[in-house]
């Protein structure tokens, strides 16, 4: 069939994963991407274009691609549909003042049809602040429960302290692996 | 551990989707047909960088070469030529529109100096464009960016309502209506000192919103802090542990050390700042920046309490996310000039408000 058939079987011999991490700026994604890492968190910067970081986690090949998420810069997004296997979604859950601008941008994410196939990682994170909305808050304010096109779950984590950044990732990896590597 | 998992077996899947249903032009289909094959290509080779530097290498020479042709046609759209003048911009401006489709087509193969760089060259391009617009068609101003900071009126509710708003039906997502008291909120407040202690913030993810011509401060270590809707304020913190997030912001004076300074849609403002990593702003103008000067009793415990560097200041390195030109600066903030600077701030006293 298509390359992209072809592409995705060359990938599952590899066990590789492209994930792809997107979401409102100041959400945290950079943090969640370092800390999972293992690496310094105070130094980050809001992020001017993308960082990539290929790890290797549970004998997987992971391309975990996080891509800044100001205002000037969501409009290239698209360029980093292709391929990608895991979508992962952070939202700070204590910035309710843009809560609806969040549920907008993922809800316009989910009908992308080069997504379609992905599986979906909503990462409710800052939980670690007093003033955070829980993930059920921001499970009702992000409207999961209509989602019926991916396969999704939403974990509330804190890229400062680590606090289930493993779990969350855990998940996604045995969604997808359960989808793409098992079939053959 | 309780995932919330949709279990529906729906599973999109864009492989079995060729495109018959919905009509895309040709030139698309053949673009992504090219990219399909780049990305195929790239994964064929188990080192994949060769891979990438050609690519890299193809577009810069595409790139460099679209370049041209657009320099040359706008070297020859002068208003002595006036009568091919508007066709040969019409014909630059379409040549700098595919060139910017190029690029976003390219950016996954670029590093992040290619991509600046060409982000920056087509910058210029859309301004010469725009330079030529105004000289030859008067009349018609093209105007690449028509955002006006406009600062909208402080509507009321102040109350703390715990439930969210339920989706959609609102557009504006200002609605203050998701402020619950676990927050440390201070809004709607009109020319007021408001003067917070450690034991209302320390720590605590704080906003503060809907306020005109106050004084604030927050002597202690917030989390977090959000600034929203200001007007004619001086709003001084202590140090915040993560990020500051400043939006609808006019007139104002703001002092405070941090991670990060994120600035939106804020005009006419000083900040005089301690950064540990990058202070940012878009859809800004006339921010102005200088190094923090404003201390309190406290502020050295508070410092350790925040976990910020005190000996890494980057006040002066602001990024503006909508200028990528970066060999030219930003027409959007500058520094103030050290004879301009503010140096002595005004010791409210608590109980001077009541
Ligand atoms: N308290 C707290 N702060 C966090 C957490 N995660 C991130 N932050 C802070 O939030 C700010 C933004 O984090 P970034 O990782 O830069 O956010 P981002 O989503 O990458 O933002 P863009 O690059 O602009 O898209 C930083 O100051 C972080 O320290 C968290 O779990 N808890
Ligand atoms: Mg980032």
């Amino acid at each position: 069939m298509g390359l992209l058939t072809i592409l995705k079987k060359m990938k599952h011999k590899e066990r590789e994963m492209r994930l792809l991490m997107l979401g409102l700026d100041n959400a945290g994604k950079t943090t969640i991407l370092k800390k999972f890492n293992g690496e310094d968190v105070s130094t980050i910067s809001p992020t001017l274009g993308f960082n990539i970081k290929t790890l290797e986690h549970r004998g997987f090949k992971l391309n975990i691609w996080d891509v800044g998420g100001q205002k000037s810069l969501r409009s290239y997004w698209r360029n980093y549909f292709e391929s990608t296997d895991g979508l992962v979604w952070v939202v700070d859950s204590a910035d309710r003042l843009r809560l609806e601008d969040c549920r907008q941008e993922l809800s316009a994410l989910l009908t992308e049809e080069r997504l379609a196939g992905a599986t979906l990682l909503v990462f409710a994170n800052k939980q670690d602040l007093p003033g955070s909305l829980s993930k059920e808050a921001i499970q009702e304010a992000m409207a999961l429960d209509d989602i019926k096109t991916h396969h999704w779950c939403i974990i509330g984590c804190s890229a400062v302290t680590g606090e289930n950044l493993l779990m969350g990732v855990d998940w996604l990896l045995d969604d997808i692996a359960a989808r793409i590597f098992t079939t053959e | 551990m309780s995932l919330a998992m949709e279990t529906s077996p729906s599973q999109g899947n864009g492989d079995e989707k060729p495109s018959e249903t919905v009509k895309i032009p040709d030139r698309l289909l053949k673009r992504d047909q090219a990219r399909l094959e780049e990305a195929e290509r790239r994964k064929d080779i188990k080192e994949g960088r060769s891979v990438t530097e050609e690519k890299s290498d193809f577009f810069s020479t595409t790139f460099n070469t679209e370049r041209a042709t657009i320099d040359e046609l706008l070297s020859i759209c002068t208003e002595a030529n006036r009568e091919n003048a508007t066709k040969i911009l019409e014909e630059a401006t379409v040549k700098t529109q595919q060139l910017q489709k190029f690029l976003n087509d390219s950016m996954m193969f670029l590093t992040p100096y290619e991509l600046r760089q060409a982000q920056a060259t087509l910058q210029v391009l859309l301004s010469t464009i725009s330079e030529k617009r105004d000289d030859i068609l008067p009349k018609k101003k093209f105007a690449f960016k028509s955002r006006n900071v406009k600062s909208k009126p402080a509507e009321s509710p102040s109350t703390s309502i715990t439930e969210l708003p339920k989706s959609a039906s609102n557009r504006d997502t200002d609605a203050d209506a998701a402020v619950t008291p676990v927050q440390c909120v201070f809004s709607n407040v009109d020319s007021q000192v408001l003067i917070k202690r450690a034991d209302e913030i320390q720590q605590q993810d704080v906003l503060l919103t809907h306020l005109t011509n106050c004084k604030v401060r927050l002597l202690g270590s917030p989390s977090t802090l959000h600034i929203k809707h200001v007007r004619d304020c001086e709003i001084m913190s202590g140090p915040v542990s993560s990020s500051v997030f400043v939006d609808q912001c006019t007139g104002s004076t703001l002092a405070f050390p941090c991670q990060q300074l994120r600035t939106h849609n804020t005009k006419d403002t000083q900040i005089y700042l301690h950064v540990t990593s990058r202070a940012i702003i878009e859809d800004c103008q006339g921010v102005s920046f200088a190094p923090l000067t404003w201390t309190y009793s406290n502020m050295d415990a508070d410092f350790a309490v925040s976990g910020l560097d005190k000996n890494r200041n980057n006040w002066d390195q602001v990024d503006d996310f909508n200028w990528l030109a970066f060999d030219t600066p930003s027409p959007n903030w500058t520094v103030i000039p050290v004879s301009d600077r503010k140096t002595s701030w005004d010791d409210l006293v608590p109980a001077s408000s009541e």
